[in-house]
């Protein structure tokens, strides 16, 4: 049985002539991300009144969404019982690259494109390191955020980049329509169409099949290594597109961006349900992890809880939520 | 020949699980000194018997008695204790540890917290010694072959001293010379008083080596036979119930015309050196051989899937297999050796394991839904049976599963040869026959087939000429409308012709 949230949202809606006790089951996990999410969302107007504020909502999505979108493309890696570890490098690189190339007179989308091009480019090193060299892509990964961190930094020196943007690409970053971030729009909009990329291609498909057993896949006549290969290449373009947008709303590139950003990426995939060995899961997980997360964070904020108490907090339920899927599993398996 | 004092007597088992009663009242009664037989389809509850004896399950209802005592384990680790000993078809060794760390595994003799290392490879050697297994001790079991593995786990068995040893399909891994081997084993371990269960599809093998057999059926014990009165026409009877169509060799007109594939020469140094393979459309060409003698290689070396200098033809262009995804473009099918490692993604569903080799050209979208669509025939046609397309595969049975290995090729369409890699090995009577029906009728529509098998009978009965290969080397081929089977295994044995 699947643990995926996103898996299972899909399956329920696409699979109406599927056994009745794995939709059953399905419901039971899906909802269980999406109860805990919901209930968490009544304590927090509960407990303070500003939470359902539309000024807080929209920080809330203008927070999340930049990890949302770094752990979106995580998902994919994952998926393909990959992981990604040079996130959080490949975006700070893509934020300076953006700001370096405006700095230096270039036109803004010329400027977007070529800094998540870049992005892209570095994924697709490491991600055909991995596939065609059989190297873990823990280590390649991790060799990356390491290399791409210090190139960062030898970009300016370690000084942040001033991009001079225009008013409109900073509106990117930072603007809002009504009272939503545009931020979190792109956010949404990565989401439903790395779904439909999932759920509704080939490619996606391929996805699932190599993540499941990348032997049988190879043997089935599928290019394994292509596409493993690309799903390294989304991450990192997604990665460097999270980095912009984050130049965008500073309107300077900062080189110590993003620290870090990888765990904050791979907990949201793990929460949302996606099986970390591949196969099994979805983006519809990631997001509703993303938002849950960060809800969490934004309610610690609202309760003058201090950072540190709020590591532990997110831990924990990290825990919770992993220990409760794996119990689902479990009664899925049996019956 | 065994006494008749009882070992172990199992009586009115019953197991349960949600919507399916896997055993419905089994009795199984094993002698002190026996090789007592267990048969039956998959299915039929071999392994849940089996697991319910080592300690794995519990059973809802029933009572077992070993040696007089009542015995109800609530692990395997108790079973152990008490003297059952399980070795399953994928033996529980720890690949990267010595033998004879395995053999003592969390038994080791010690000095406080140090492992008494001379110790415990004196006591290792002495269970090795006690199979007649003359490899060292402190070998690491991923270099052993196969056959030196299965040694390894009987006498791991041994170490713990047990009374009844159960053996899950030895056979399935082991070549001829290496399971005459484990058979002397078998039988000094019985002229100890020691009981062994052994499991076999081989009808050869349970003739040979045991003394009784149970038969199961849909969880029920269908009988009680004394082998050396027994024919096996009668345990098959026994096992499949009503009677089913055997497979027998039919009266094919050989086929005729132009080569589909044909194979100058494979080489992969050191390993294998194959020359003059013939397929015509139509054709079944069976590949005999002890293990290792090459079988696997050569149909991987077509498949592009290892480095390998080919020389053939595929109706006469050149084929130059560089992966097993340019294979499959030229129109090649594997079903390879392990349909769960190789074969299957077992976490997906039927029909999108099905559909997966398909799904390469248009339409590019909505491949769940396309997948159900285009598979549907296929799974039909190869009587899959399942709960509906989207069960997952691991789910179903081993036959069911290899069918949809079958499925994925026949759904993707153009397969001018096709490979097929051991596709009988843990199949039942029914499903073999069934799948070798499938096959058939693949070759009907003018597929090429080579078929690779270690059961020389399914060859003789299923394919028009049969080729044997003895270390690397094609050395004979045979029809086997003609040769005598005698023949043909004292080939595959000694490597030449008699």
């Amino acid at each position: 049985m699947t643990t995926s949230i996103g898996s299972a949202m899909t399956a329920a809606v696409k699979e109406a002539g599927g056994g009745r006790s794995r939709r059953g089951t399905d419901l039971i996990v899906k909802s269980n991300l999406l109860l805990v999410f919901l209930a968490l969302c009544v304590v927090a107007s509960l407990l303070a009144p500003q939470f359902l504020t539309g000024r807080n909502i929209a920080n809330l999505l203008q927070q999340s969404a930049l990890t949302g979108i770094v752990a979106i493309g995580m998902t994919m890696v994952v998926l393909t019982a990959g992981i990604d570890l040079s996130v959080g490098s490949v975006a700070a690189f893509g934020g300076m690259t953006v700001a370096l190339l405006m700095g230096s007179g270039m036109p803004v989308l010329p400027a977007i494109a070529i800094s998540i091009a870049v992005g892209a480019v570095f994924g697709a090193i490491m991600g055909g390191l991995s596939a065609y060299l059989g190297l873990p892509s823990f280590m390649t990964t991790l060799a990356g955020l390491t290399a791409i961190r210090g190139l960062t930094y030898l970009l300016t020196d370690g000084k942040p980049a001033d991009g001079g943007g225009s008013e409109a690409f900073q509106l990117l970053g930072g603007g809002f329509i009504g009272y939503v971030p545009i931020v979190g729009i792109v956010f949404v909009a990565i989401t439903i169409l790395a779904a439909l990329v999932l759920r509704g291609t080939t490619f996606g498909e391929y996805v699932y099949a190599v993540g499941s057993n990348k032997e049988a896949a190879r043997l089935s006549g599928l290019p394994v290594r292509a596409v493993i290969t690309t799903v390294f290449a989304v991450s990192g373009a997604l990665a460097a597109l999270a980095g912009v947008l984050l130049t965008s709303r500073l309107t300077v590139g900062q080189p110590t961006a993003f620290s870090g950003l990888e765990l904050d990426a791979i907990a949201a995939v793990v929460l949302g349900g996606t099986n970390l060995f591949g196969g099994r899961g979805g983006v519809f997980g990631t997001f509703v992890a993303v938002l849950l997360l960060s809800v969490l964070r934004n309610l610690c904020n609202l309760l003058g809880l201090g950072s540190f108490f709020q590591m532990v907090v997110t831990g924990l339920i990290l825990l919770v939520a992993l220990i409760l899927n794996m119990l689902i599993e479990r009664r899925g398996a049996r019956a | 020949m065994s006494d008749t004092t009882e070992r172990l007597h199992m009586s009115g088992i019953v197991k349960r699980f949600p919507g399916t009663v896997a055993l419905d009242g089994v009795d199984l009664s094993v002698r002190a000194g026996e090789v007592h037989c267990l048969l039956g389809e998959n299915g039929a509850g071999k392994s849940t018997l089996m697991k319910i004896l080592a300690g794995s399950y519990q059973p809802d209802e029933g009572t077992i008695l070993l040696d007089g005592e009542p015995y109800r384990p609530a692990t395997p680790h108790a079973g152990l204790a008490a003297g059952i000993a399980v070795i399953y078809q994928e033996l529980d060794l720890l690949p990267d540890l010595t033998v004879a760390q395995n053999l003592l595994l969390g038994r080791a003799p010690r000095l406080g917290p140090f492992v008494r290392r001379a110790r415990r490879a004196g006591l290792a050697r002495e269970a090795l010694d006690r199979v007649g297994a003359n490899f060292p001790v402190t070998t690491p079991v991923r270099e052993l072959p196969i056959a030196a593995r299965q040694l390894t786990a009987i006498a791991k068995a041994l170490t713990a001293d047990a009374r009844v040893i159960v053996m899950d399909e030895p056979s399935a891994t082991l070549g001829e010379s290496e399971l005459a081997r484990v058979f002397e084993v078998i039988r000094s371990l019985t002229a100890e008083g020691r009981s062994v269960i052994f499991i076999s599809h081989r009808m050869e093998e349970v003739m040979e080596i045991g003394h009784r057999a149970t038969v199961l059926r849909d969880g029920r014990t269908a009988g009680v036979f004394d082998l050396s009165s027994t024919g096996p026409g009668e345990l098959v009877a026994a096992m499949i119930g009503e009677a089913k169509e055997l497979v027998r060799p039919t009266a094919h007109p050989a086929p005729e015309g132009e080569p589909r594939l044909s194979v100058e020469r494979v080489h992969v140094p050191g390993l294998l050196d194959v020359r003059g393979i013939e397929v015509r459309p139509g054709e079944i060409v069976g590949l005999a051989g002890l293990g290792g003698a090459g079988r696997t290689t050569l149909l991987r070396a077509l498949f592009g899937d290892i480095k390998a200098q080919v020389t053939a033809r595929l109706d006469g262009v050149p084929l130059r297999p560089g992966s097993p995804a340019a294979a499959v473009r030229a129109g090649l099918a594997l079903v390879p050796e392990s349909r769960k490692e190789q074969g299957l993604m077992l976490g997906l569903s039927v029909s999108r394991n099905a559909a997966i080799a398909a799904l390469g050209r248009p339409p590019w979208l909505m491949p769940g839904r396309t997948g159900r669509r285009i598979t549907a025939d296929a799974l039909t046609a190869l009587g899959v049976k399942s709960a509906g397309p989207g069960q997952l595969v691991g789910q179903l049975s081993g036959g069911n599963q290899q069918k949809v290995v079958l499925a994925k090729w026949i759904t993707r369409g153009r397969i001018r040869v096709l490979l097929l890699d051991e596709p009988t090995r843990g199949l039942d009577v029914g499903a073999k026959a069934d799948l070798y029906r499938q096959v058939r009728h693949l070759a009907g529509q003018g597929v090429a087939v080579l078929l690779a098998s270690s059961e020389l009978n399914e060859l003789t009965a299923n394919a028009d000429r049969i080729q044997v290969l003895y270390e690397g080397r094609n050395v004979a081929g045979f029809d086997p409308r003609v040769s005598p089977e005698s023949v043909i295994a004292h080939t595959v044995i000694t490597g030449a012709t008699p």
